[in-house]
């Protein structure tokens, strides 16, 4: 019992004492190589940091009840893209025009619809077929972004809403909205993973699949809802991220998937499944982002950041087998 | 809050140290849209850090979007919260990045575009577009080929046929309205037979090509949008044995400046990506330097022919 207790956390707590040393880095380099005025710890830029963490982050938490079950699922760039068209797209439609601003909310709740009927599509194949969900996804990856590139060719699809605009760059209680939708998003799900019979279900399918059925659960159906709500998810990070951007480029959302799974791995998600924690997540996508705007801070250039973080991706996931190897032996002591 | 910070920074700054100190140099930071896509904006990036090394008055925070919007925004809004003294942007998307721009204006920091404008709406929060003239250098194609009709004598029957660009770039519509404008100015009886798109697309552009060589017999000049589309149209013309065509494109690309070494492939316009950087960064500085910048700040593409093509090095791209 202890034992597990100091393993979870080790884990957990990794990430953690990572971004504590990244700050920590970034803070004393920049003091020497950075052109800004401003330390790098400075409030508003860690605030800043949170905004910016969003995108990857929202999508990242349904990402890792996916990841929990054993599954993943590689569509959630093209997911992303096609919410931004549905929202943008359908807040210029006739049908709506009576509606004033009034739209910006039929439109959110399309987009978000659109995104969790995809990913229902996603559970629904995954669930009847029993192909691996890696499989079913990659398809469903470059059919979405099929999808997306026949709406408007290789043309951005926009539409600027001054008042959208607004409200993605608001603040209250001094954070951005990009901020609360991301802080709320963690929170659900951290509470459906620890107080819900169906958050339970999903660490027993991920742990033994054939005992997860043996014991009853009606695994199909459970992963059907995972995929819903990480379709819902990667819907939300769109119109929230496009809320303040206004124009969807055909080739957005590339390569999220990689970075989300990245985050998702870096905060001590299995990728067998089984094992992991939205607030591992969380600072695994904080992680990355401080990557991103660190290594700006000091100068480096974006091919040096991919390698750096490359690099941080195997060196944290050795650090993580050796310590949970060691775990393991020590339970057998 | 952001006000506060503000001042807080630059009342610290000038205490500590002191103000010759703070004066001394320009801190512009720029967001490129893609280096490692093509060699434009591999050499353009290159250009651009050689160009601000060489300025002793200049510390720039050179970024890259990597062709990622999201990460475009974020790069702008980490800039503001640096607080540069200027940004230059090369937009991932003409209209995503106006709020962002929008931001930086508010918070005081003058924002340059640089290559491919941003949409109209976003015109009120930049202070000056840095990049090619694409209209001028629509009239210059005509002109190249005008010149070389009236070499030829067949400045009074030569017919005409034009490949655009992709439909509704701004590029590919002020290119065609540039050469469309100026062709019968210089050569009023030159005639344009027939216009199709290319999409900036070699094989399309050679399509393009073989109907236009089926449909008419007698075709003395093209001229395409880009130099890429050109070669497409002179490899048409090539399997179809058809000689004597004149072929004139914009933006000079490395196979078509070969193709003009070759004497197949007449003139053409030359953008220099070390122009552009530079043009670009100049523009800034200017803009700091409290100077008059015209709101659309073009820098030179000369035309480039099979005559003076020894006085240009060959593209990278």
């Amino acid at each position: 019992m202890i034992s597990e207790f100091i393993k979870r956390n080790l884990s957990t707590s990794a990430i953690w004492l990572f971004i504590i040393f990244e700050l920590l880095f970034f803070s004393i380099a920049g003091h020497y190589l950075s052109f800004s005025d401003g330390a790098f710890m400075d409030l508003n830029n860690m605030l800043l940091l949170l905004n910016q963490s969003a995108p990857i982050g929202i999508i990242a938490v349904g990402m890792t009840l996916i990841m929990v079950n054993g599954n993943i699922d590689l569509s959630v760039g093209a997911v992303f893209a096609i919410a931004g068209i549905v929202m943008l797209d359908s807040m210029t439609w006739p049908v709506f025009a009576g509606l004033g601003d009034w739209v910006i909310v039929v439109s959110w709740t399309l987009a978000l619809l659109a995104g969790a009927l995809l990913g229902a599509l996603n559970g629904l194949i995954v669930w009847k077929t029993g192909v691996d969900a890696f499989i079913v996804t990659l398809g469903s990856m470059l059919g979405y972004r099929g999808l997306v590139f026949m709406f408007n060719g290789e043309n951005p699809t926009s539409h600027l809403n001054w008042t959208l605009i607004d409200f993605a760059e608001a603040q209250f209680l001094g954070f951005n909205t990009a901020t609360w939708f991301l802080a709320a998003s963690v929170l659900v799900i951290w509470l459906v993973t620890r107080y819900t019979v169906h958050g339970r279900n999903a660490y027993a399918i991920g742990n033994n699949r054939n005992a997860a059925v043996n014991a009853g659960i009606r695994v199909g159906p459970h992963m059907v809802i995972n995929f819903v709500i990480i379709g819902f998810l990667a819907a939300l990070s769109s119109v929230v991220f496009y809320s303040g951007s206004g124009s969807v480029n055909p080739n957005d959302g590339q390569l999220y998937e990689l970075w989300v799974i990245t985050a998702v791995v870096l905060g001590g998600t299995k990728l067998a499944g089984g094992s992991g924690s939205v607030i591992g997540t969380l600072g695994g996508v904080i992680a990355i982002q401080l990557l991103r705007k660190g290594l700006g801070y000091i100068g480096a250039d974006t091919s040096t950041v991919n390698l750096v973080i490359g690099l941080i991706l195997i060196v944290v996931l050795f650090i993580d087998r050796q310590l949970n190897v060691k775990g393991a032996q020590e339970l057998r002591v | 809050m952001n006000t506060k910070t503000l001042l807080t920074t630059a009342v610290a700054a000038t205490v500590l140290m002191g103000p010759a100190l703070a004066m001394a140099e320009y801190r512009i930071g720029i967001t490129q849209n893609n280096v490692g896509v093509d060699s434009y904006q591999t050499t353009y990036e290159r250009a651009f850090i050689e160009a601000a090394d060489a300025n002793s008055d200049v510390r720039a925070v050179v970024l890259d979007a990597g062709g990622d919007v999201a990460r475009q925004i974020a790069q702008v809004d980490d800039l503001i919260q640096q607080n540069v003294d200027a940004i230059i942007i090369w937009p991932t998307n003409g209209e995503a990045v106006i709020p962002a721009v929008r931001r930086a204006q508010n918070a005081g920091i003058p924002v340059v575009v640089t290559n491919s404008n941003i949409a109209e709406q976003g015109f009120d929060f930049i202070r000056s577009f840095s990049g090619p003239d694409n209209v001028t250098q629509g009239r210059r194609s005509a002109e190249i080929m005008c010149d070389k009709f009236k070499d030829m004598g067949i400045e009074d029957e030569a017919q005409v046929v034009h490949i655009t660009g992709q439909p509704g770039y701004t590029t590919a519509i002020e290119r065609a309205g540039g050469f469309e404008e100026r062709l019968p100015e210089v050569c009023p009886n030159v005639e344009v037979v027939d216009t199709q798109p290319g999409d900036w697309n070699r094989e399309k552009a050679q399509q393009v090509m073989e109907a236009f060589l089926t449909q008419y017999d007698d075709i003395d000049g093209v001229y395409s949008g880009d130099d890429n589309m050109g070669v497409g149209a002179l490899n048409a013309a090539r399997a179809a044995d058809r000689d004597g065509i004149i072929f004139v494109g914009a933006t000079n690309f490395a196979v078509g400046y070969d193709a003009m070494a070759a004497g197949e492939y007449w003139g053409s316009i030359y953008q220099s990506p070390v122009d552009d950087a530079r043009a670009a960064l100049q523009t800034a500085i200017d803009v700091l330097d409290g100077e008059d910048v015209p709101f659309l700040n073009y820098f030179d593409t000369p035309k480039i022919t099979q005559d003076n093509m020894d006085q240009f090095t060959k593209p990278v791209f």
